[in-house]
C-alpha cells in the first residue's frame, strides 16, 4: 500500500513537475500566467488519441505530432492574445482564463463529456524489487517524464538558448541591453511552455484518460507547484512537483481520498504564510 | 445634459419596477437571475475594473453566502435573513483573509489562490454531502412565506439598488480617487501616500461581501443550493459580462449582465452553445476593445464631434 | 540633521549600484546631489523614498529609522519626491492629481476645502488654467510642474527633486531656481536635489554631495566641489 502510493506519487509528481516547468518558463520570461495551461495538456491528449486510436498511427509519432501541434498553437496564442497585452498583466490573466473556458467548451462539443484514452504503449506489469507489481504503462510514464525533465535541464544549462532564457528571467532589462530579441524570445518560450504541458498530457493520458475539464486540477496543481518552488525557479518545479505528487497520494491513501486535491491547497496557504517567495525563490525587490 | 443625467437614475428605477408587470413567469425568472448577475458583475468590476485585481473566486464567494445561509436555515432552522447576513459576513472574512495573504505578493498570486480556493470549495461541497447534499443540491426555505416571483423580483431589485448604491458611493469618494491613482501608476500613487495594499484588501473584502450577499439571496430564491453557484462556469459568466459590458465603467457591467443573461436564454434554445459563443465574444472584446461595449459606444460618440 | 544615510549599499543582480554610501542632509538646506550618469543618484533617491529596499545600510529621518518602510509610510512621515521620468496620473485631471496627495495627507478634511487648496497649489506652479484637463494632455514641462504641485500637496518636510530643470531654457532655469529657493525660504521645506544643470545647482545649493560609481566622492559647499580635482576627473572620465 505504502509502496504503491509512493510510486503513484512519483508518477504524477513527474507530470506535475513537467507541467510546472512549462508554467515557470513562461512566468520567468514574460511574467504571464497561462490559465489555459491545463487545456493545452488536454488538447495534446485528444490529439494523440485522435492520431493513434482513430487514425491508427503508431503511438510515438502520434505523440510527437500532438506536441508539435500544441507548440504551434502556443505560438499562435502568444501572437494573437498575449503580445498585444504585454506590460498589462491583468489582461493576460483575463484572456487566458477566457481561453481556458472556450477550449473546455469546444472540447465538450467536439469530443463529448466522456473520457478518451489513447492506446497504451506497453501492457502488463512488472515486479518491483520482488516486492509488489506495478503497471508497465505507469513505469513508462515515469521514465519518459523523468527523461524529458532531464532534457529540459540539459537544454537550459548547456545551450546558448538556455543561457538566454536564464539571463532574461533574471534581469529582463539587462538582457534587452545586451541585444536579446525579447519579442521572439517571448513567443518561443510561450510555445515551449505550451509544449511542456502537451508533453505531460501525451505521457499521462494513457494512464488517466482525458475529459474536457480534466485539465483544471492538473493546471491548478502545476500553479501551486510553481508558487511552492518559487516563481521562475526550475529546480523548485521538480522538487515541488515530486513533493506535491507524494503528499497527495500519501494523503489520499492514509487520510482521505476525497480530499486528494485539497492537500495541495493547504500547502499553498502554508507557503504564502511562512515563505511567500517559495522554497527556491529569490525574495522580491 | 445635467438635467437628463439627474433624471436618468430615478427613471431607470421606475422602469425597473414596472418591468416585470404583465409578463409571464418565465421572463420574470430571467429578470430575477439577471439582477443576481448585476450584483455579481458590478462587484467583480470593483476588483478588476477599479483596483486591478483579477479574482477567480467571486462565484465561490457567492457559493459561501448561499451555502452558509442555506445550511443555517435548513439544518439549524435559522431565519434566512439572518442567514444571509451571516453568509455575507463569512464571505467578507474569507475575502479579508485571502486578500491579506496574497496581495502583498502581487496580483498573480491573488488570481492563483482564488482559483485554487474555488476548486477546493467545490471539492468540500461534493465530499461533505451529508451536510451539503453534494451535487444533488441542498433544499433551502424561501425568504417569504408564500412563493411569488414578483415579490422575489422586488426583493432582488432592492438588494441590487443597495449594492449599486454602495459601489457608487465608494467609487465617488476619496477611496475611488485613490483607486484611480493606483490604476494609473502604482509607484507614483505610493509616493504620494496612497496605501495601496490596504486599498486592495479593502476592495477585495467589500467585493467578497457583496458576492456573498448576492449568493445568499439567490440561493433562497432558487430554493435549491447546488455547486453550480460556486462554479467556474458562473465565474466565467460574471467575468464575461463585465468584460463585454465594459470593465472600469459603472454602467458597463450592469448592462453587460442584463444583455448577456437574456441573450444566453435565447441562445440556449438552439443547444448548449452559449458558453462557447460568449467565450469567443469575450475573448474578442478583451483583445480588441478592452473598455468593452461602453468604451466602443463612447469612442463612437466622440468621433463625429471632432 | 534631517536625513541621514549610513553605509547604504544596493546590488541589482551582478551590478553594484551603491556601495556603503554615507551622507546627510541638514535641516533647512538645499543640498545638491550630482555625479556622472550611472553614479547611483536616482537609486539613492528611490531608497530614501521607500520605492527600493537597500541591500544593506540604514536611513534615518528626523532621527528615526525609516529603512525599508513602504513608500506610502515614508510619504506620511514627510518625504515627497518627483520622478526623473514624469509619472502623472495620466487619465485624471490635474486637480485630481493634486487631490490624491491632499486626501491622503488630510483624510479628515472635507473635499471642498482640499479642492480649494489643490487649486491654489496648481495656481502657484502656473497650472491654474489646466485644473480640469486630463494630465496626459500636458507637455513635459507642465507635467513636471504638476508633479511638483502633487509632491507639495503631501506637505513634505523634505522634498526630493530629480532633474526638474531638463528641457528649460536659460531664462526658465533662472525662474525655476528662484521658485525652488522660495520653497525653502517661505515654506521651510528642506530640499535634496539631483540635477545635471550644473550652473543652477552651484548657484542654489548650500552643500553638494558628489556620487561616482556608487560611492560618495565628496560632500562640500559648491565652491569647493567645483575646484576639487577628483570631481573634475570623475566628470571628464565619463
Amino acid at each position: 500500500m505504502l509502496a504503491i502510493s509512493v510510486m503513484n506519487g512519483l508518477v504524477i509528481g513527474v507530470i506535475y513537475a513537467l507541467a510546472a516547468l512549462g508554467v515557470s518558463l513562461v512566468v520567468g520570461i514574460m511574467n504571464v500566467i497561462n490559465f489555459a495551461h491545463g487545456e493545452l495538456y488536454i488538447l495534446a491528449g485528444y490529439f494523440s488519441f485522435l492520431f493513434a486510436s482513430t487514425l491508427g498511427m503508431p503511438f510515438a509519432p502520434a505523440m510527437g505530432l500532438a506536441v508539435a501541434l500544441v507548440f504551434l498553437f502556443g505560438l499562435l496564442i502568444e501572437r494573437l492574445l498575449i503580445r498585444p497585452t504585454y506590460g498589462n498583466d491583468m489582461y493576460s490573466l483575463i484572456l487566458t482564463f477566457i481561453l481556458s473556458i472556450v477550449l473546455q467548451n469546444a472540447f465538450l462539443l467536439i469530443f463529448g463529456p466522456y473520457p478518451n484514452k489513447p492506446p497504451l504503449w506497453v501492457r502488463g506489469a512488472s515486479e518491483i524489487f520482488g516486492l509488489f507489481s506495478y503497471g508497465n504503462q505507469r513505469l513508462a510514464a515515469l521514465v519518459s517524464g523523468a527523461a524529458l525533465i532531464a532534457l529540459v535541464f540539459l537544454v537550459l544549462q548547456k545551450t546558448w538558448f538556455g543561457r538566454i532564457i536564464r539571463a532574461t528571467s533574471q534581469d529582463r532589462a539587462m538582457a534587452e541591453w545586451n541585444g536579446v530579441n525579447t519579442t521572439r524570445l517571448n513567443m518561443l518560450s510561450f510555445g515551449l511552455g505550451c509544449a511542456l504541458a502537451a508533453a505531460a498530457g501525451v505521457i499521462l493520458s494513457p494512464v488517466f484518460p482525458v475529459t474536457p475539464t480534466a485539465g483544471v486540477p492538473i493546471a491548478l496543481t502545476a500553479f501551486v507547484v510553481v508558487v511552492l518552488g518559487g516563481m521562475g525557479s526550475m529546480w523548485g518545479c521538480v522538487v515541488g512537483g515530486l513533493l506535491l505528487g507524494l503528499v497527495e497520494n500519501l494523503g489520499a491513501a492514509f487520510i482521505s481520498s476525497g480530499y486528494k486535491n485539497v492537500f495541495g491547497f493547504l500547502i499553498l496557504i502554508l507557503v504564502l504564510l511562512v515563505r511567500p517567495s517559495g522554497l527556491f525563490g529569490r525574495a522580491k525587490l | 445634459m445635467t438635467t437628463s443625467v439627474k433624471w436618468i437614475w430615478p427613471a431607470v428605477l421606475v422602469g425597473m419596477c414596472l418591468l416585470p408587470l404583465g409578463v409571464g413567469i418565465y421572463p420574470q425568472h430571467v429578470l430575477i437571475v439577471s439582477l443576481f448577475y448585476v450584483m455579481m458583475a458590478a462587484s467583480w468590476n470593483l476588483l478588476a475594473g477599479y483596483t486591478g485585481q483579477v479574482s477567480f473566486g467571486h462565484a465561490a464567494m457567492a457559493g459561501i453566502g448561499a451555502y452558509t445561509s442555506g445550511i443555517l436555515a435548513a439544518k439549524a432552522g435559522l431565519n434566512p435573513w439572518i442567514g444571509i447576513a451571516a453568509g455575507t459576513l463569512f464571505a467578507a472574512l474569507l475575502g479579508l483573509g485571502l486578500g491579506a495573504l496574497c496581495l502583498k505578493m502581487g496580483g498573480i498570486y491573488l488570481s492563483l489562490t482564488t482559483l485554487a480556493f474555488s476548486q477546493i470549495l467545490h471539492i468540500i461541497i461534493v465530499n461533505e454531502y451529508e451536510v451539503t447534499r453534494g451535487t444533488m443540491g441542498l433544499q433551502v426555505p424561501g425568504l417569504i412565506p408564500e412563493y411569488s416571483k414578483l415579490a422575489y423580483y422586488y426583493i432582488l431589485l432592492a438588494a441590487t439598488v443597495l449594492v449599486l448604491f454602495i459601489l457608487y458611493r465608494m467609487i465617488h469618494s476619496n477611496l475611488g480617487l485613490n483607486f484611480r491613482a493606483v490604476q494609473n501608476d502604482e509607484t507614483a500613487a505610493r509616493a504620494v501616500g496612497v496605501r495601496v495594499l490596504h486599498l486592495r484588501v479593502l476592495a477585495f473584502t467589500a467585493a467578497s461581501a457583496m458576492a456573498g450577499f448576492a449568493g445568499g439571496l439567490y440561493g433562497h430564491y432558487l430554493l435549491l443550493v447546488t455547486p453550480e453557484i460556486p462554479s467556474l462556469d458562473l465565474q466565467f459568466y460574471v467575468l464575461a459580462m463585465t468584460v463585454i459590458g465594459g470593465m472600469g465603467s459603472f454602467v458597463g457591467p450592469i448592462l453587460g449582465a442584463f444583455a448577456i443573461n437574456i441573450l444566453a436564454e435565447k441562445i440556449r434554445d438552439y443547444g448548449e452553445y452559449h458558453v462557447l459563443v460568449f467565450g469567443l465574444v469575450a475573448l474578442a472584446t478583451a483583445r480588441f476593445a478592452p473598455e468593452g461595449l461602453i468604451g466602443v459606444w463612447r469612442s463612437l460618440r466622440r468621433r463625429p464631434a471632432r | 540633521m534631517l536625513l541621514e544615510g549610513r553605509k547604504i549599499s544596493k546590488r541589482f543582480g551582478g551590478v553594484q549600484a551603491l556601495s556603503e554610501v554615507d551622507f546627510h542632509v541638514e535641516e533647512g538646506s538645499i543640498t545638491g546631489l550630482i555625479g556622472p550618469n550611472g553614479a547611483g543618484k536616482t537609486t539613492l533617491f528611490s531608497i530614501v523614498a521607500g520605492a527600493l529596499k537597500p541591500t544593506s545600510g540604514r536611513t534615518f529621518f528626523e532621527g528615526r529609522e525609516i529603512t525599508g518602510l513602504p513608500a506610502d509610510q515614508i510619504c506620511r512621515r514627510g518625504i515627497a519626491r518627483t520622478f526623473q521620468i514624469v509619472r502623472p496620473f495620466a487619465s485624471m485631471s490635474c486637480l485630481e492629481n493634486v487631490l490624491v496627495a491632499a486626501v491622503n495627507r488630510h483624510p479628515e478634511r472635507p473635499r471642498a476645502a482640499l479642492e480649494a487648496a489643490a487649486r491654489d497649489l496648481l495656481g502657484q506652479v502656473g497650472l491654474a488654467d489646466f485644473a480640469d484637463q486630463e494630465a496626459r494632455h500636458l507637455n513635459v514641462i507642465q507635467k513636471k510642474r504638476l508633479e511638483l504641485a502633487r509632491a507639495l500637496a503631501t506637505e513634505p518636510r523634505l522634498l526630493l527633486l530629480d532633474e526638474v530643470l531638463g528641457g528649460l531654457n536659460t531664462q526658465e532655469i533662472q525662474e525655476a531656481v528662484e521658485d525652488i529657493r522660495a520653497l525653502r525660504d517661505r515654506r521651510g521645506i528642506t530640499i535634496l536635489w539631483i540635477e545635471h544643470v550644473m550652473g543652477a545647482i552651484m548657484q542654489a545649493a548650500d552643500r553638494v554631495i558628489v556620487l561616482d560609481q556608487g560611492r560618495v566622492l565628496t560632500a562640500a559647499p559648491p565652491r569647493e566641489v567645483v575646484s576639487d580635482p577628483r570631481v573634475i576627473q570623475a566628470y571628464l572620465g565619463e
